[in-house]
Formats: structure tokens, sequence, C-alpha cells
């Protein structure tokens, strides 16, 4: 369980305002949070990251203090059990992404469980400069994870890729949550987002909640898989759907098969 | 009347200005690079205030710094006469008195670009490298110190260049001790003086093309450097 309650002092787009936020988060819950730009979405999760110090708060992860103000505790972000996945995926540019896995101090055997479950074996030895959008952010969200962290932070992860890759992430991402159930904070302005990943949605004004709902259906008005292949020529596999083709390089397309309800938005 | 160049004491006064620049360099890499890492990601009140110290050199004259490392290294005053008394050294007039005033002198051209490579780089790497559990000082050297190469070549060859090119410093902590604290710089001057303008040419030329040589080495690497 997350719980926090947070002041800061923030320039909000109607001028200067205070983010204040009253929160609780059950375990493994995948949260959403919405609301405009400028409303505090990315503040709030950089509060909780300990990157941004706030005027007065508290928060506590499974009854640990992380932050106390008026006992004067706060952890800096080495010591809070996060992982953080950045909007441009602040992937390290010298090194590969097996570096950039294995810099992070965690098990090598889960840092493979979890390269193997995103489908990044096919470039760990590449540059992140060689990648696309979608396998830097695949990395990022692997990177985040290999700590096993109590809180996962996700910083408008989609919001720079194309359909396509945002399709796969999200697939990604969903594996993922429900392989390790972290508890997971996503911050998005994606309605898709919202529909196919999260358990609950909270919308943001100006630093403050304004909703606080859950998701009922997760999977509601998705599509089923009619045809699967393996584009043997662009090494790629091919999911037909009665609306659309897609395509992916990623080998956890392997496991679906027809029939399956497409687990992300076509 | 033509007087024929004595091509050795110019080899000597060469090879004292290399060293000079060449161990100058090196120190100031060992300092600079930490020191740049730190006012990089401080928040330290006093930041201002330390920067504006390293940075003095810059604005000052020589001269002004020259007075007053003079006077702190004097055995007259109380360092110069602590040093001399306790360690045996006297630093002016020495190489060793040339190097430390050089080590001062140039910090801000290692320090600087440095700092400002590192400052440049995206913040959420930084950010990134704490959130994955790691210290400021392992993401310094791991994360952001090996995406700012060019930088850090920029601050080796500002060094170097600006060691080699002092005067007012040299001539002030050192004199114009052959062999000891003569560098090609005060020896230009000094030939000049006598009117030994072939001497003086010598010494110049020379200066020069090394200092050609060593920009044309720096823009190559530069180029090949790639993160």
């Amino acid at each position: 369980m997350i719980e926090m309650q947070l002041t800061f002092p923030r320039l909000f787009a109607a001028g200067a305002g205070r983010l204040e936020v009253s929160l609780e988060v059950p375990e493994k819950q995948l949260v959403a949070i919405t609301g405009a730009s400028g409303s505090g979405k990315t503040t709030l999760l950089r509060l909780l990251a300990g990157l941004e110090k706030p005027e007065s708060g508290v928060i506590r992860v499974h009854g640990n203090t992380w932050l106390d103000t008026a006992r004067g505790v706060n952890l800096p972000p080495q010591q809070r059990s996060i992982g953080f996945v950045f909007q441009d995926s602040a992937l390290f540019p010298n090194m590969t992404v097996l570096e950039n896995i294995r810099f992070v101090p965690g098990s090598p055997l889960l840092a493979d469980t979890l390269i193997e479950s995103a489908g990044l074996r096919p470039f760990i030895h590449q540059k992140p400069g060689k990648l696309s959008g979608g396998q830097r952010q695949r990395v990022a969200l692997v990177r985040a994870l290999v700590r096993r962290p109590q809180v996962l932070l996700l910083d408008e992860p989609f919001a720079a890729l194309d359909d396509a890759s945002g399709a796969e992430l999200r697939q990604t991402l969903l594996t993922l949550h429900e392989a390790w159930g972290t508890t997971t904070l996503l911050v998005s302005h994606h309605a898709d987002d919202v529909r196919t990943l999260a358990d609950r949605v909270i919308r943001l004004e100006y630093g403050t909640i304004i909703s606080d709902t859950p998701v009922a259906e997760k999977t509601s008005g998705q599509e089923v898989i009619q045809r699967l292949f393996f584009d043997t020529d662009a090494r790629q596999w091919v999911i037909e759907t009665e609306a659309t083709q897609l395509r992916s390089g990623n080998p956890v397309w392997a496991q679906f098969k027809p029939g399956d309800v497409l687990p992300f938005p076509a | 009347m033509h007087t024929p160049i004595d091509w050795e004491p110019i080899w000597v006064t060469f090879w004292l200005t290399l060293r000079l620049a060449g161990i100058t360099t090196l120190l100031l890499l060992l300092t600079g690079i930490p020191l740049a890492g730190w006012l990089a990601i401080s928040r330290f009140r006093l930041k201002p205030a330390i920067e504006a110290l390293i940075s003095l050199p810059i604005v000052l004259p020589p001269s002004v710094v020259g007075f007053y490392l003079l006077l702190a290294f004097s055995p007259a005053g109380a360092f110069g006469s602590w040093l001399l008394h306790t360690f045996d050294i006297q630093l002016v007039f020495s190489f060793k008195g040339l190097v430390i005033a050089s080590l001062i002198y140039s910090l801000p051209f290692m320090v600087h670009p440095i700092q400002a490579g590192l400052e440049n780089l995206p913040v959420s790497w930084r950010e990134a490298a704490y959130t994955l559990g790691q210290s400021p000082v392992k993401t310094v050297w791991k994360v952001l110190l090996p995406n700012c190469k060019p930088a850090i070549l920029t601050g080796i060859v500002l060094s170097f260049a600006h060691t080699i090119g002092e005067f007012g410093l040299v001539l002030m902590i050192g004199g114009n001790l052959p062999g000891q604290t003569r560098v090609a710089s005060i020896a230009i001057y000094d030939e000049v003086e006598q009117l030994h303008f072939e001497t003086a040419h010598a010494y110049a030329g020379l200066l020069l093309g090394l200092s050609f040589a060593i920009l044309v080495l720096v823009y190559s690497i530069n180029k090949r450097v790639t993160i």
C-alpha cells in the first residue's frame, strides 16, 4: 500500500498554486494519472521518487516511511524502492542495452528473465541510438524493473511513440505487470492506456485530484485475433483481426493464438 | 650581423615548457574532473562563491595573480616560511612553484568546459541513475563523464595551451632561470630584448607549429569521439 499526503508549491498553467494530493494505492494496482498538461501529474511522480522535495507531507510504502517532513525524514531516490521510466527513456548512450540493464544493482538472472519477457534479446548488444523509440522504452521499462521495485513510476512512456510501438509497449507493460505485480503509477494523456492498462484512473487539475474512478473492464471494446503468423521476409510476427493487421518483432507475440482477445488496442 | 642560432638552449627551454604544460594539465585533469563533476550536480549554497573563486584568474591580470602568489610563496611570508622550514621546499624561482602557480592560473580552463559539458547533458540521465540506486559519484563517473568526452578534451587542450602561453605569472613566480624556470614565452621576450630576432623566430616558429599541430590533432580526435 502506498499512502501519501503531499503539499508542493508549483506553477500551473493558470498561475502559481499548490499541488495538494492525498492518495492511497493498494499493492499491485496499476493506477493511471491523467489530466491536462501542467496539471501536476509528472510532479506527483517526481515527489514520490524523491526527485523533488515537497513543502510538507508524508509518503509511506508498505509500512516504510520514505518521507515525513514533520519528522525530518526524506529518503533520497537511491533508498526508495522505485523504478522510474522517463518520457525520453533516459537510456545511457555510452552503454549497450545489456550494459544499461546490468548497470542496475540487481540479480543478473532476473535481468535475463526480464530481457526475454520484453523481447529484448535480439538487440542487447546495440547502443540506444540504434533502437526505435518503442524499443528504447521497453529497455527503460526492463531496466526500471531489475531492482524489483515496490513502486513503478511511468512518466508518459507512450508519448513519443507511434501507434504500433505504443501498442507493443503496452503489451510488454501488461505482461510484466501481470507477471511481477508491481504497484504502478502511470502518467498518460492517452485514453488507450487507461482503457487497456489501468485498474483505476485518477484525474488531476491544477494539482488537485478531481476524480478517482476504478476501471471496470480493462479489455472492453477490444478485438479478437483471427490469424497469427511469422513473416519470414520481414522477420516479424503478424496479427490480423477483423479490422486491422499489426506487425512486431517482439517474440512475446508468439504466445498469442487465434481466438485470443487482442490485449492492446489495434 | 647574422648570429648563428644555438639550438641547445632552445631545446632545453622547450622541454621545460612542455614539461610544465604536461604536468600542469595532468594534475588539472585529476583535480578538475571531480571539481567540475561536483559543481555540475551540487546544490551547495556557497557554490557561486566557489565558482567565482575558480574563475578569478580569467578576469584578473596575470600580474595580480602572480603578485599574490609571490607573496604567499615567498619565504618571507608565513606560508612560504612554513614550507621552507618544515619540508625544505622553496616555491619562488623554482619549477615546483611554477607548476603550483600554473595549476591555480589554468584551473578555470579545465573546470569550465567539463562543468558546462556535464550540465548540458539531459537531467533525466542523472535522475535515472539515482532512481536505479546509483550514488552521485558513480553517476558522474559511469554515466555523465563518458558522455562528455569532447568537453574533457577541450579542457585538456585549453589548459595545456594556456599554460604554454603563460608569461606574466611565470615571470613573477619563476623569474628567468635557464633550465629551471625559463619557459618559451619568456625566452622570446628575452631574445627580442637583446635583438636576437633569429633566435626569437626559432622559439616563436616552434610554438606556432606546436600549437597548430595540437589543434589539428584535437579537431581530428574530436570528430572521431562519438558517444
